[in-house]
């Protein structure tokens, strides 16, 4: 296509957008509304899901050995571990290193006399690739030889899993709804400029205009309000999602989880593309099902 | 150029609108449809521009029969044929200039032909002075002349006009078929549907009269109402 005939045709898509300021700009308000509430349900799924992978970095199994195992037996249960599914990397914690955390925390005098019979076991600290593996990893543990025990606090977790499944399922449900509800509104926007322009769509026909030609204006309508939409939504969301992020920092809540929400500038791409991704989609979609009817001359 | 073998419309409702049509309008030729209002010209007109499908029979334009032309090659046949109507049918948001030039936009043609070619079929239907107006400003015969411009600005073989006169004064009405003659005088194939009665009758030219859907005469320089 030539270049004089792409910015007729983009210059015509402009020209709609200002001629109908009213549906315009009612539908890039409801767009931005919907935007908005998907965007709310996005940062919130997104921090949860920081969330869990900060307490998953936290989160060790803690596999003691019996106090019987050869060094041998001991490397054994480390390769063996290693080797099973899910799990990211083990940490060696020998008896001495026991007695010494032992000695700190607990004080000199509490551990006195056990320095020579040291009854404190070896043990593993566990990480894993993925918390939801817990349970499954514990099993396959258990079934190690020279496993005496096993710690973790796996109630924690689950509900945290738990939540943040929770939260992705909300989000993708609203932005399924956004999208069915994004595409009845600007297809119902277009249908008016397309109704507006019913005459010219006519001549257009007449004159030997082909469909394509005639659709690409009004797709250029669209697109340009799921682009706008979306620039303002991540406007709105990003200046409010940082004031909040700043009044919550150092609050009692976020002590007590010992987190901090995340910035806004680590989602600010992810967001942006989805934005302008589900705007560009919506505003195809929505302006080909107006057009459809008209162009049957 | 224009041939219609055995055609016939039948719309939904089941008004029989063209009854086994005949005729072949040559290239180069001025030709008149004439009936009257429900007669079935506008369907003929209809046909021709593949608006309407015929029922039975075959429609050949240019060579091509049309009878079975593809949906989405219908556009590259109207840019063959050059439409004026009745009501003008321009765009009341842009100027003249612009009216005719979209015309070419939409075959994409150039910048510079667009410039070259615009201002030389207003000057030809004599709206030179008129480029910057709009159609409200303009009086109906010259919005008819731009409608014409638009027409021929893409050098169609043909010119199909539905009533070009039906809007207009006596007078007007004259200009413009002097306009269309001129423009026949040019080789263009020129295919007028009308009533415009005194019209037909002083031009001279062949005149296919068609009644309830039948075409009851095709007189090759005939007058609106010879006798049958």
């Amino acid at each position: 296509m030539r270049f004089n005939v792409i910015s007729y045709l983009i210059g015509e898509g402009l020209s709609n957008i200002f001629k109908n300021k009213k549906s315009t700009i009612s539908s890039l308000m409801i767009m931005c509304a919907t935007m908005l509430v998907f965007g709310l349900f996005f940062v919130i799924g997104e921090n949860v899901n920081a969330f869990v992978d900060n307490v998953a970095d936290a989160q060790e199994i803690r596999v003691f050995i019996v106090n019987t195992a050869t060094d041998e037996q001991v490397e054994q249960v480390g390769n063996e571990i290693l080797s099973i599914n899910g799990v990211r990397n083990v940490e060696y914690v020998s008896k001495d290193d026991a007695y010494d955390s032992m000695r700190e925390w607990l004080g000199e005098e509490a551990v006195a006399g056990y320095e020579e019979n040291n009854i404190f076991p070896a043990s593993y600290n566990v990480t894993l690739t993925d918390l939801e593996l817990n349970e499954e990893v514990q099993e396959q543990i258990w079934q190690i030889e020279n496993v005496e025990d096993i710690r973790s606090s796996n109630q924690t977790i689950a509900q945290v899993i738990r939540l943040a499944k929770g939260v992705r399922i909300v989000t993708a449900a609203i932005l399924v709804l956004l999208v069915v509800i994004s595409i009845a509104i600007i297809s119902n926007t277009i249908k008016l400029t397309v109704h507006a322009r019913r005459k010219e769509i006519s001549i257009m026909k007449y004159v030997g205009a082909t469909n394509s030609f005639i659709r690409w204006p009004f797709l250029v309508e669209g697109i340009i309000i799921g682009i706008i939409s979306g620039l303002i939504s991540v406007a709105i969301i990003g200046l409010a999602y940082t004031y909040i992020a700043n009044k919550m920092s150092g609050s009692d809540f976020m002590e007590m989880i010992s987190w901090n929400l995340l910035e806004f500038k680590s989602m600010f791409n992810l967001i942006l593309t989805v934005y302008l991704g589900l705007g560009i989609g919506i505003g195809i979609v929505g302006s080909s099902i107006s057009m459809k009817k008209y162009l049957e001359v | 150029m224009i041939e219609f073998k055995n055609v016939s419309k039948r719309y939904d409702t089941g008004t029989m609108a063209v009854k086994n049509a005949s005729f072949r309008i040559e290239k180069g030729e001025f030709a008149f449809l004439v009936g009257t209002s429900g007669s079935g010209k506008s369907t003929l007109i209809k046909l021709i521009l593949k608006e309407e499908e015929p029922t039975s029979g075959n429609i050949i334009i240019n060579g091509k029969d049309t009878t079975f032309l593809k949906q989405n090659r219908v556009p590259f046949l109207r840019r063959s044929m050059g439409i004026v109507f009745q009501d003008f049918r321009l765009l009341p948001d842009k100027t003249v200039y612009e009216n005719v030039a979209f015309a070419m936009y939409i075959v994409k043609a150039t910048p510079r032909h667009i410039r070259r070619q615009v201002p030389m079929v207003l000057s030809l239907v004599g709206l030179s002075g008129k480029a910057k107006m709009y159609p409200n400003e303009l009086s109906g015969g010259e919005q008819q002349r731009v409608a014409l411009a638009r027409a021929l600005v893409n050098n169609p073989a043909m010119i199909i006009a539905d009533e070009p006169t039906g809007n207009l004064d006596p007078e007007t009405a004259w200009d413009i078929m002097s306009l269309l003659n001129e423009i026949n005088m040019r080789g263009t194939t020129v295919v007028v549907a009308t009533h415009a009665k005194e019209i037909v009758d002083q031009m001279k030219k062949r005149v296919i009269h068609i009644d309830k859907g039948v075409i009851v005469k095709d007189d090759k320089k005939g007058g609106y109402d010879c006798e049958i």
